[in-house]
């Protein structure tokens, strides 16, 4: 595997390199001028001049880029110039949030995927058939935003029991902070766990005919073991696949869910810097979901790895 | 010349023959009842947003002294805060989602099926998109459309590029797929040892194959681009009001869910409708491919 992680290496540093020079290149690309944008509406035309040499924008490119992607690598992300503070600290307030509200969606994406897939595979006519089928086709075809507008009106206003909108940081006050997570974690979490639960669904339900399988019920190995330890762990593969690419997924989620339950957090973040062309932030914010996509992909690859081992990271492949 | 135009004609009889099974499958996928829902309701929703200007000739921002009016006859979904119909903007909204959707896509499967089929001028060529197309596909699709954004200012213009963008990996990596399998068949090895050259075995065997899992994976990525276009728009980097888009309208009807669901749930519905005939659709198109 430590091999196969080397190996990988190259590919990863590549594609993080193309995303900082696109990433660097977009703002400029953008009509407009960044030093007038940050001056205000009405400055002279010398403090713009100041400002542009102050932000090192009248340097060439090549070394403005240098200058942007050495700091990114010491830890140093610039100003932010609407917030008039440095970009790490703006990201920092407002990571907690983001992290809250990922982790959480994302523990009740695998749990809600993982248990319908299972139901899924389990039931195979009837009411509960149905049932489950329609469940899943709605949740499939409704993305986040979706979800998220059906659940403040649900349990926001026609039902209100939990907050729709604002938040309580979990450290804070965690018995308040949760109430307010609720929702929103739920409203990310449902769509992308409709596909988790369709795809563990059919891998079991293919694992279920293997030989193994029948060898296991004609020794006469008790009905739930067969499928905890040689349909479900073998089922789990190509479902893990799909929830290193969810995790992505959720992280664009997290953008829409934030706006529409009043959340400030990074998605937030990346909306007003967009509308106040504040371009370090958008920089930093762009490399950071592509750097966290890249690496969910490589936890994926390497945990399918671990539960089969018929796919070597190390070996031929 | 003469011995190019032979070819041609003699590439043209087979090629005949490919096309009518493959405009039978067609057939078939719109006569199964998912097919026909699903083309039903897309051309009921584009007729409707066709027809736009004629039925509701007032346009998408006339406004009245109504505001907020709940859901009635006269407005199926209410009014707005400044008096205008949501059921009039919703129509006009699906007319712009499937103007953009109706232009971006098609660039995205043009451009990402010629992107995938580089690999016949050679295999480092075709290698070295797909690694292109990878970083495409690294961006997260909503960062992917606020870096449009913030290129080309919000707007139809950038929603149309950050949808076909979007769009093509998808198809660039089909073809490639078609391309490789294909390459690798008997008859088109066969065609390759009589001479024939690299642009008629492309026109002739193996763009015909990439044509067909590309309008299925057309129809999938419709589906994803309105999900995309309505994302951008409910956070508002996407279609800027007056103007209204399934999305937008999201935007402006989140602040009223207190006082008027149905300015949320009428364009919520439609969207779902829309989406839903296109799922359909793409379901029955892949079921009458699986068949074959």
């Amino acid at each position: 595997m430590g091999s196969y992680l080397l190996r990988r290496i190259p590919s990863i540093l590549l594609v993080l390199l193309l995303t900082s020079v696109i990433a660097f290149a977009l703002p400029r690309l953008a009509s407009g001028d960044p030093a007038t944008t940050a001056a205000g509406s009405d400055a002279s035309p010398a403090a713009v001049a100041a400002i542009r040499t102050q932000m090192g924008l009248d340097q060439p490119l090549p070394l403005q880029y240098l200058d942007w992607i050495g700091g990114v690598l010491t830890g140093d992300l610039g100003q932010s110039f609407s917030a008039h503070r440095s970009v790490a600290e703006l990201i920092g307030t407002r990571l907690e949030s983001t992290f809250e509200l990922a982790a959480v969606a994302a523990v009740l994406m695998i749990a809600i995927g993982v248990l319908l897939g299972i139901a899924g595979a389990r039931v195979h006519g009837g009411f509960w058939r149905a049932a489950l089928d329609a469940v899943n086709a709605v949740l499939l075809a409704a993305p986040p935003f979706l979800t998220g507008l059906v659940l403040i009106l649900a349990f926001g206003i026609a039902w209100p029991v939990l907050p729709a909108s604002g938040e309580v940081s979990l450290s804070e006050n965690f018995e308040i902070g949760i109430q307010y997570l609720l929702l929103p974690a739920v409203a990310l979490a449902l769509p992308q766990a409709a596909a988790i639960s369709r795809l563990l669904e059919s891998s079991m339900k293919a694992t279920a005919r293997e030989d193994f399988v029948d060898l296991a019920k004609a020794k006469g190995v008790p009905g739930g073991r067969i499928v905890r330890k040689h349909i479900l762990r073998n089922s789990f593969g190509p479902a893990l696949v799909t929830i290193g690419l969810r995790l992505g997924e959720l992280l664009a989620g997290a953008i829409v869910v934030e706006a529409i339950f009043g959340r400030h957090g990074l998605g937030t973040l990346a909306i007003t810097s967009v509308q106040n062309r504040d371009y370090l932030v958008i920089q930093a914010l762009i490399l950071g979901a592509v750097f966290i996509a890249v690496i969910m992909q490589l936890l994926t690859e390497i945990g399918v790895a671990f539960l089969d081992p018929r796919v070597r990271l190390g070996g031929a492949a | 010349m003469t011995a190019q135009a032979t070819t041609a004609s003699a590439d043209r009889a087979p090629r005949r023959r490919t096309g009518n099974p493959l405009l039978r499958r067609y057939a078939r996928a719109f006569r199964s009842p998912r097919g026909v829902i699903g083309a039903s309701i897309i051309a009921v929703l584009v007729l409707l947003s066709l027809l736009a200007p004629v039925l509701f000739p007032g346009g998408f921002d006339q406004q009245t002294r109504d505001a907020l009016l709940a859901p009635s006859l006269q407005h199926f979904f209410g009014t707005d805060e400044v008096g205008r119909d949501i059921f009039v903007r919703t129509i006009y909204g699906a007319r712009v989602d499937l103007s953009l959707v109706f232009v971006a896509v098609p660039i995205a499967a043009v451009l990402g099926t010629l992107l995938g089929l580089v690999g016949i001028l050679g295999n480092a060529a075709g290698a070295a998109v797909q690694r292109g197309l990878d970083v495409i596909v690294g961006f997260p699709s909503l960062i992917l459309g606020i870096s449009v954004t913030l290129v080309l200012g919000a707007g139809w213009t950038a929603l149309v590029v950050a949808l076909a963008i979007y769009s093509t990996p998808a198809f660039g990596r089909l073809a490639r797929a078609t391309l490789l399998t294909q390459q690798n068949r008997d008859y088109v090895q066969a065609a390759r040892m009589l001479g024939t050259s690299k642009a008629s075995i492309m026109t002739a065997h193996i763009l015909p194959h990439t044509l067909d899992t590309a309008v299925t994976q057309a129809v999938v990525a419709v589906v994803s681009s309105i999900f995309l276009e309505s994302s951008l728009s409910i956070v508002g980097l996407g279609i800027q009001p007056p103007q209204p888009s399934l999305g937008a309208l999201l935007n402006s009807g989140a602040r009223y869910m207190q006082q008027l669901p149905s300015y949320v749930l009428g364009p919520a519905a439609v969207l779902l409708i829309l989406v839903l005939g296109f799922s359909l659709l793409a379901d029955a198109l892949n079921r009458a491919g699986a068949g074959r």
